[in-house]
Order: C-alpha cells, then sequence, then structure tokens
C-alpha cells in the first residue's frame, strides 16, 4: 500500500440515465479527451481501480473501457508502467476527427428529413449556418 | 481471469435448529471487491465463519487459494485478514498490544500501515479496546486486519455503528488496499451506499439461499423503470412489476430493451425512464425466489 504517485484526475462522468452503457460512456469520453488534445500521449491514465473507484463503478466496467480503447490504438498498457495515452498518427487523428463531423451532419440531415425539409433548404441551412458562425467569429467569438 | 480463485464454495450446506444455510455455490476470482448483501439473519455472518473455519459446514467445500481446512489452515489465514462481527476477548488489551499480538500470527505484518492507520481513526494506542466506543472499536478491529498484509479480507459489517466520517474513511482504506490489482474483498453489509461505492460483484443471501453473484454494474444497467401513459395488456417480456392505478404507471423491468419494444408496439407512451435503485432490485429478486418461479 503505498503513498501512490499524483495521477490526472480526468473528469469523466457517468449516467445511469443515458442508454449507452458505462464502458461506452467512459470510452468515448476519454476518446474526445484524446482526440481534443487535452490527454497528450504519453499521459499517464489512472488504474482501473482508481478510475472504478472515482466513477463508483467496477473495475469489471472500466478494464472493458480500457481494452476497448487499447484495441484502438488510444491507449496503451505497458508492464510496470500502467496505462499512458498513446501516440496517434496525424492521419488517425484527422479521420477521427472527420468522422465526429461526419455524424453530426448525418444527424442533422436526417433531422431535416423528419422535419420535412428539401435538399434545397437544407443547402440553405447549411450556408445561412456558415455565414452566421463567420460573422460570429469575426465579432469576438462566443466567449 | 484464470488461474486459482481466491475463494471457492463447493455446494456448501450447514443446518442449524431453526436456520438452514445452503446450498451455496461461490467462486471468487482474485482483484474483486464483492459484497455480501440481505437482511439480517440471512446467512451472511455465517457464511464469512465459514470462511474463516469457525463454522464447519455439514457438506460440501470449503477451498480458499486452493487450499483446505484443516490442513491448510495456517498457510490460509496467513494470507487473510478478518474483521468479525463481534471481537471477542479484545476489552483489557490496547491498541499497541493488540497489533504486538496478531503480528506474530502474520509474517506480512505492516507496521507502519498499523501505525498510520490507527493515527487515521485518532486512536490512542495505550486506551483498552473495552474503554473504546462501538465506532472506533470497529476502525481498530478494521486496522488489525489491514495491517496484517493479507491478500483476502474478510469484513462482516466492518461500518456497523461507525459514523459518516469514519464509514467513509474506511471505505477510502478498501479501495487504498486494492490498488495492489491482485487482491480481493468480501465483505457484509446492508448499506446499499457502499456496495453501490466499492463494490464489483454482489452477492446476495437471503434466508440461507444464495441468489446469484452479480456484476454490480451489470444489475444497475440491467434493471430500468418505464412510467407510461397507460397500462399494457397481457404479457410484456421482462415486466417484474407494474404499479396499477398510478398515473403515470409505473412499470418494472429486468430486459428494458425487450420491454420498451414490446410497450411501443402496443403504442404505449414511455414518458419518463430511470434507474432501480440496488434495494429494489434486492426486494425483488427477494420475492421472485420465495415464489420460487425463475431462477
Amino acid at each position: 500500500m503505498s503513498a501512490g504517485q499524483k495521477q490526472v484526475r480526468i473528469p469523466l462522468h457517468l449516467s445511469l440515465d443515458d442508454p449507452q452503457p458505462m464502458y461506452r460512456q467512459i470510452e468515448s469520453q476519454l476518446r474526445d479527451f484524446i482526440l481534443g488534445g487535452q490527454l497528450k500521449p504519453g499521459t499517464k491514465l489512472p488504474t482501473i481501480r482508481a478510475l472504478a473507484g472515482d466513477l463508483s463503478c467496477s473495475v469489471i466496467t472500466t478494464r472493458r473501457a480500457y481494452q476497448d480503447l487499447e484495441g484502438e490504438g488510444f491507449i496503451r498498457t505497458r508492464q510496470g508502467m500502467g496505462t499512458l495515452v498513446a501516440e496517434i498518427p496525424e492521419e488517425k487523428m484527422s479521420a477521427y476527427r472527420r468522422e465526429a463531423v461526419d455524424g453530426a451532419f448525418r444527424e442533422a440531415v436526417r433531422a431535416g428529413r423528419r422535419a420535412g425539409l428539401t435538399e434545397e433548404e437544407l443547402r440553405d441551412i447549411l450556408e445561412e449556418t456558415l455565414q452566421r458562425e463567420d460573422t460570429n467569429v469575426h465579432q469576438g467569438g462566443t466567449s | 481471469m484464470t488461474g486459482t480463485p481466491v475463494i471457492s464454495l463447493g455446494d456448501i450446506a450447514k443446518s442449524y435448529e431453526d436456520f438452514e444455510l445452503g446450498p451455496v455455490d461461490l467462486t471468487i476470482e482474485p482483484g474483486y471487491v464483492v459484497a455480501v448483501v440481505g437482511p439480517n439473519g440471512g446467512g451472511k455472518s455465517t457464511l464469512i465463519r465459514m470462511l474463516m473455519n469457525l463454522v464447519q459446514p455439514d457438506s460440501g467445500e470449503v477451498t480458499l487459494f486452493g487450499g483446505a481446512y484443516p490442513d491448510d489452515e495456517v498457510a490460509i489465514k496467513q494470507r487473510v485478514g478478518y474483521v468479525p462481527e463481534r471481537s471477542v476477548g479484545h476489552d483489557e488489551m490496547s491498541a499497541r498490544s493488540l497489533g504486538e499480538f496478531v503480528s506474530r500470527f502474520y509474517p506480512g505484518w505492516d507496521q507502519r500501515l498499523y501505525e498510520d492507520l490507527l493515527q487515521r481513526a485518532r486512536i490512542e494506542p495505550d486506551k483498552k479496546f473495552g474503554k473504546l466506543s462501538k465506532g472506533v472499536q470497529r476502525r481498530l478491529a478494521f486496522a488489525l486486519a489491514l495491517a496484517t498484509g493479507s491478500e483476502l479480507l474478510l469484513l462482516d459489517e466492518p461500518t456497523a455503528g461507525v459514523d459518516p466520517f469514519a464509514r467513509r474513511e474506511i471505505l477510502e482504506d478498501i479501495s487504498r488496499f486494492m490498488h495492489d490489482g491482485d487482491r480481493t474483498v468480501l465483505f457484509a453489509t446492508h448499506v446499499m451506499e457502499e456496495v453501490r461505492r466499492i463494490a464489483d460483484y454482489v452477492v446476495f443471501l437471503v434466508d440461507g439461499s444464495l441468489l446469484g453473484l452479480h456484476e454490480k454494474d451489470a444489475l444497475l444497467e440491467g434493471w430500468k423503470i418505464f412510467w407510461v401513459d397507460r397500462e399494457p395488456e397481457g404479457d410484456i417480456p421482462g415486466v417484474v412489476e407494474v404499479v396499477e392505478g398510478g398515473s403515470p404507471t409505473r412499470i418494472v423491468s429486468d430486459s428494458p430493451q425487450e420491454t420498451a419494444e414490446a410497450l411501443s408496439a402496443q403504442n404505449i407512451r414511455i414518458v419518463r425512464s430511470g434507474t432501480v435503485d440496488l434495494e429494489e432490485i434486492l426486494t425483488h429478486l427477494m420475492r421472485r425466489s420465495k415464489e420460487g418461479c425463475r431462477a
């Protein structure tokens, strides 16, 4: 029972009301932090037990999340070193970022279709949104 | 998860005049916190005492670390820290002398940890056990078990009579103990908050019968409450309970997805959904086992 070295506390949040199982919630939140650059390559992650303690979930859940993320190449576990954020090749990073954007657009298009909008109207919305956001940025953004 | 289980109970049974335990089949792998939960008199203490060879089963096998009683008793017990329901024979001894006494039996005794724990619990080393409050006695018993340097802790209601702050510290100490990946804790409790906070698995023990070893998160994720705009007709899969007459109607399900699909097939709208807490899950499991239907 050593004092344990200082470790990053990652602001993860689990909700039982979320239809996604807890291990999926951990995976997607960690993935977002890694892709977003908040967790840099080489950052040491908490042990599965420490993370389970922080989140009041079981080590079965945290282990499953780490295993999946390791399988996807986001983190790696080294004997005696613990679990670290992996070095992710730039093309993979941009592919993942692109994927998230693709998904958001897909959702938006579906929402539009459900609302009965035509392709033309959807394009208009995209144009308008782009313009509005550009203006926002020029005016000093959302701060 | 391979290798030797820490605890293995093979069909153990024990009869008393007014109580029967078992048959219980239970295997626990190293690296987990297992909570044994159930009403008083359900057999929690008997089960733990059996793991300590303080009670012998009428039939079945008790195996710890692959060894059996009585042949491997010393080897087993050097790897087990135990907090009994009541500490007997400690009253005239101080924390210091109890530490000296217990340390002789454990090659892995960690004196520094013991002193740390005493300090953390604000226990005066020379005060007699009998003079300490009930809560402090529990903390001392817990400190003794933890300092043995054991790989397995058997804790029989370690936080009974302990105030909420001390309870929190004990739970933290258990978590810290678990940071060395291959250690194991089995603890009896009826405080569901403790189960929610630190357990990986939950064992429900009711009237001497084991209602399964459940993965805690799977249990919490696998049950849902649905509030719906009208009562469903006929059989809906997964439904454990329908509270009639409520507006909206409350349905408890142990297969939420199937239930939700069947509800939507009947054009019943789910107004809200929520989680079922462990107490309620236990209540349903108990009722189900009494009715004898489904496992």
